[in-house]
């Protein structure tokens, strides 16, 4: 019984949680233009009215334009079943989840690409293209931090690994994984979710031409995705083992809205990047991610 | 029992090497028997963990008989027969008597030769049988890769694939007749203990890893897996390979390994598999990328074998152990996806007449099996979770990330290796969107691609097989543990007897609920756009009433970004033809991307030697007289010799 309650516990604050994210960012960019801006609950009234529109299909697509986005978003519902959430630890924990966390994403992303590709739309080749191409360097980004973070911790095993603070290279792995967390999530400056102009998207690109249920479940699973990060953000970073569950939760809850308002400002504050510079700046996260593993080395070895 | 079997599995291959040619049908019950009896003693062997040995009194080449089945044989017998059995059934339809006249008898007899040859190489404990059953299995191949003769491209690819064999071979003979002449026995065993053997693995190195295409020496790869028929592709690339690395894990295993071997096969192995996939993204011609993609899976496998090998140097064998197991999954995983990946492809052109992949597209509509299977067969190759491709990856995984966390030295190259590894798996899931994408989904780019033709049953049933593999290792990984287990074992004594590593029972269940939660989802989301109306329009494309297949994005197109991060080694061939006049002419954009070392490292290399024997050539003319003075001229230096202090 005790499982079961916990298992929903759970479920409800990614489900539920994920999508307030988006709201919260186009709030603080609101705030910082000084306009009023769309309600925080913004995205709940676009799912439910998403979930009960009609379906649009090209006459090219086969079922998997639809069947990709329900197998995506069930990998990333896979993907943050195994992080650990706070003083609730994980629902399941073995070693090695790290690894399986990181691949689920990469299903995502493969589900996602290929509903793309299922139109034949150049519009969306490209945005698949580039979606699929920049992951690389993130997935290098995203292997060197979660090294890091097992050399510190001796373990291979998220819910032990983030338990304890991330040590004397906590500024740079944050800076590396919040990188990350941008370009994962195509937030500016590597894609401006904003844009109407489709040439330079990325994944507003791959989804021009879903609408209906599977456009809602994109969407939150998308939604789904940035709140996985900012956990996984929040918690590589600061020490919730060492915390009462009571001060855990809400150092959890406060890393997660700065995590999301650090976002908004940046979104703000910031011009889109050229392609061209794009793999640069991830270039830049995983060398950050890489001399945080080195920090963790010589703190280890000390 | 296994005797018998033994037997049995003998007859059927002598069967079927008689019967290719003129009975189709006996041939294909002598396959499947010879196969399936082999099949069973393998698992018998695995299972049971007792190796089967059988001498003979009957002598061949001066060297009596000796066979033998230990649970490493039967690993790689397991993946023989398998590949084999649906690459069997898959060419009864895809090389007919009807479609080819001339190959598809002597195409049979081959086939027999060479499933019968792998099998010999497998079982012969004998150093002058291993070096006769290697050779016949490298000719039946040669003949299998050159069915299409009359094509000139095909004779090309059977050329090199000959050249880069025997060259391969020759590193073998010396490795050989080196070890029979130490250890005075053509005999082969267990001989750890005597380190003056372990120079030779270099020689080994060099000939197997030749065979299984890793990186630099994968020259003669990409043109002999593309222009094959299909079926013998699957074999070469799902098996053959993996008797090169049946070698490197055999030798490493009977003899003393020199030290830093294991780190030259893990680089060897990171090279390869960053490299195998970069290269694959640039190629356009779909065998040609697979083939390319099998570089990059032996890469994996060698970085597992490489830090076994490490872990063994440093006495520490919980991590090596993980990473070998992983990267001996591997071997039956890549032999399963990409036979399965080949297959697909040749059915693919089967049915449309063509590999190049910009002639593509849209195929689902009308090969909905070959589609989807393919589909599962890309995602298994990329190691995404629930199928095998990601449980042997996880494997290889676990190992580096321990070995890092112990914090010893070899921590140095396991984090290169795990970043690396899973830049590799992000750049081969790039490639695989891209071939599926282009081939399979969209437009169809030509009036071939549109009138493409699902395959029969025999090709879908075979395809269906390997899928199944490949979807049972994912979801029940813990259930192969024991004959990992055994492996380890028979490899280095010490290692095995391990209980099997918990985690991949968790993660055995975990693939099971995500694979059940994913067709659930899948099942309510198509059932819920059904049922609120699904209307079907043209592809939105900025408003252009008319969109044609040609505007789609190409397979160059969606890789540009990738393949131009690696132009230094691609150095892809570009031809630009921009329009420079006001109102708009003619454009052309062609890229090909060569293979770099093959061009500018062997191409180059044989050149010089064929001037130099130009050169030397000159000295036989065909005049008399230029002779008789050839010889004066050496008895007088030699009569020199012997007057200036010559002994006498």
């Amino acid at each position: 019984m005790n499982t079961v309650l916990e298992l929903i516990f759970r479920l409800a604050w990614w489900l539920i949680l994920a999508p307030l994210l988006p709201g919260i960012i186009n709030k603080v960019k609101a705030w910082v233009a000084g306009r009023r801006g769309p309600p925080v609950l913004q995205l709940y009234y676009d799912l439910a009215r998403l979930w009960r529109k009609s379906v649009v299909m090209s006459t090219l697509a086969s079922p998997g334009f639809v069947i990709g986005p329900a197998v995506a978003w069930v990998a990333l519902l896979g993907a943050v079943i195994l992080v650990p959430l706070g003083p609730a630890g994980a629902a399941l924990s073995f070693r090695g989840d790290v690894l399986l966390m990181l691949y689920l994403l990469a299903l995502a992303r493969f589900c996602t690409a290929w509903a793309a590709m299922e139109t034949g739309s150049a519009f969306e080749g490209m945005g698949a293209a580039r979606e699929v191409s920049y992951a690389v360097l993130a997935e290098a980004a995203m292997v060197a931090a979660m090294l890091s973070l097992c050399v510190q911790t001796g373990s291979v095993s998220l819910a032990t690994m983030l338990a304890p603070s991330a040590g004397a290279g906590a500024v740079l792995l944050a800076a590396g994984l919040f990188t990350v967390l941008l370009a994962e999530n195509c937030r500016v400056p590597f894609d401006d979710p904003n844009t109407h102009l489709e040439l330079t998207m990325i994944h507003e690109a791959m989804i021009l031409d879903h609408s209906g249920p599977p456009l809602a479940v994109i969407l939150h699973g998308a939604s789904m995705k940035l709140l996985l990060f900012s956990v996984l953000l929040t918690e590589a970073v600061l020490p919730m083992g060492d915390l009462s569950p009571f001060a855990a939760t809400g150092v959890l809850l406060g890393g997660v809205l700065t995590a999301t308002v650090g976002v908004g400002l940046v979104e703000s504050l910031l011009a889109r990047f050229a392609f061209q510079r794009v793999p640069l700046l991830l270039t830049t996260a995983v060398l950050l991610c890489l001399f945080a593993l080195l920090v963790a080395w010589k703190g280890g070895a000390a | 029992m296994i005797d018998a079997l033994m037997l049995v599995a003998a007859g059927s291959m002598l069967t079927g090497m008689l019967s290719g040619r003129f009975a189709p049908r006996l041939w294909l019950v002598a396959m499947l028997a010879g196969q399936g009896t082999a099949f069973a003693a393998a698992v018998s062997v695995l299972a049971g963990g007792m190796p089967w040995e059988w001498r003979s009194a009957f002598h061949v080449g001066g060297e009596s008989l000796h066979l033998r089945l230990d649970s490493l044989s039967a690993f790689f017998l397991v993946l023989l027969c398998v590949v084999g059995g649906a690459a069997t059934v898959y060419s009864r339809e895809y090389w007919t008597d009807r479609a080819h006249p001339r190959s598809a008898g002597t195409g049979r007899g081959w086939w027999s030769a060479l499933v019968a040859s792998l099998g010999l190489v497998l079982l012969v404990c004998n150093g002058l049988h291993f070096l006769i059953a290697w050779e016949l299995f490298t000719l039946s191949a040669y003949f299998l890769v050159t069915l299409d003769r009359p094509r000139r491209e095909v004779r090309a690819a059977g050329w090199l694939y000959l050249a880069a064999s025997h060259a391969a071979v020759l590193a073998l003979f010396a490795f050989f007749t080196l070890l029979a002449a130490r250890t005075g026995s053509w005999e082969l065993g267990p001989m750890r203990e005597r380190a003056e053997l372990a120079p030779l693995f270099w020689l080994a190195l060099f000939g197997f890893s030749l065979k299984a295409g890793v990186f630099p020496f994968h020259v003669w790869l990409p043109s002999a897996h593309a222009s094959a028929p299909s079926h013998v592709s699957a074999m070469l690339s799902g098996v053959t390979l993996k008797i090169g690395i049946y070698g490197l894990v055999r030798f490493s295993g009977w003899l003393p390994v020199p030290v830093g071997a294991g780190w030259v096969v893990a680089v060897l192995g990171v090279v390869s598999a960053v490299l195998g996939v970069a290269f694959a993204l640039g190629q356009h011609d779909l065998k040609r990328l697979l083939a390319y993609h099998s570089v990059e899976n032996i890469g994996i496998i060698l970085i597992g074998l490489g830090f076994a090998l490490v872990a063994v140097e440093q006495g520490d064998t919980v991590w090596g152990r993980l990473a070998f197991a992983g990267g001996l999954l591997h071997v039956w995983n890549h032999g399963l996806f990409k036979a399965l990946l080949f297959l697909g492809a040749g059915s693919v052109l089967h049915a449309t007449g063509t590999r190049e992949m910009s002639q593509l597209g849209g195929l689902w509509r009308t090969m909905p099996w070959t589609a989807g299977l393919f589909a599962l067969g890309a995602a298994a190759i990329s190691g995404l979770p629930p199928l095998n491709g990601f449980v042997s990856e996880w494997l290889v995984f676990l190992g580096l990330f321990d070995a890092t966390v112990t914090h010893g030295p070899t921590a140095w190259a396991a984090i290169p290796a795990a970043i690396l590894l899973g830049v590799t798996g992000a750049l081969a899931l790039a490639c695989f969107v891209k071939v599926c994408g282009v081939v399979f989904l969209g437009a169809p780019r030509s009036p071939a691609a549109s009138r493409a033709h699902e395959s029969g049953p025999a090709m879908r049933g075979s395809m269906l097989l390997l899928a199944g593999g490949c979807v049972v290792i994912g979801l029940a990984p813990v259930i192969f543990w024991p004959a990992l287990d055994r492996v380890l074992g028979a490899w280095r004594p010490a290692w095995g007897g391990a209980i099997p590593p918990a985690p991949l029972l968790a993660l055995g269940c975990f693939h099971m609920a995500l694979a059940i939660a994913a067709g659930l989802a899948a099942w309510w989301l198509w059932r819920r756009a059904n049922r609120i109306a699904l209307t079907r329009v043209l592809t939105w494309d900025c408003g252009y009433k008319a969109p044609t297949a040609r505007m789609q994005y190409t397979a160059g197109s969606f890789a540009g970004i990738i393949t131009e991060w690696f132009d230094w080694i691609l150095r892809p061939v570009r031809h630009d033809e921009r329009s420079v006049a006001f109102f708009p002419a003619r454009a052309k954009w062609t890229e090909h991307t060569p293979e770099t070392v093959l061009e500018h490292v062997v191409a180059p290399i044989g050149d010089v030697a064929m001037r130099l024997s130009t050169a030397m050539r000159r000295l036989q003319h065909g005049r008399v007289q230029a002779y008789v003075f050839y010889v004066v001229i050496g008895l007088a230096v030699l009569a020199c010799i012997i007057l200036t202090g010559g002994r006498p």
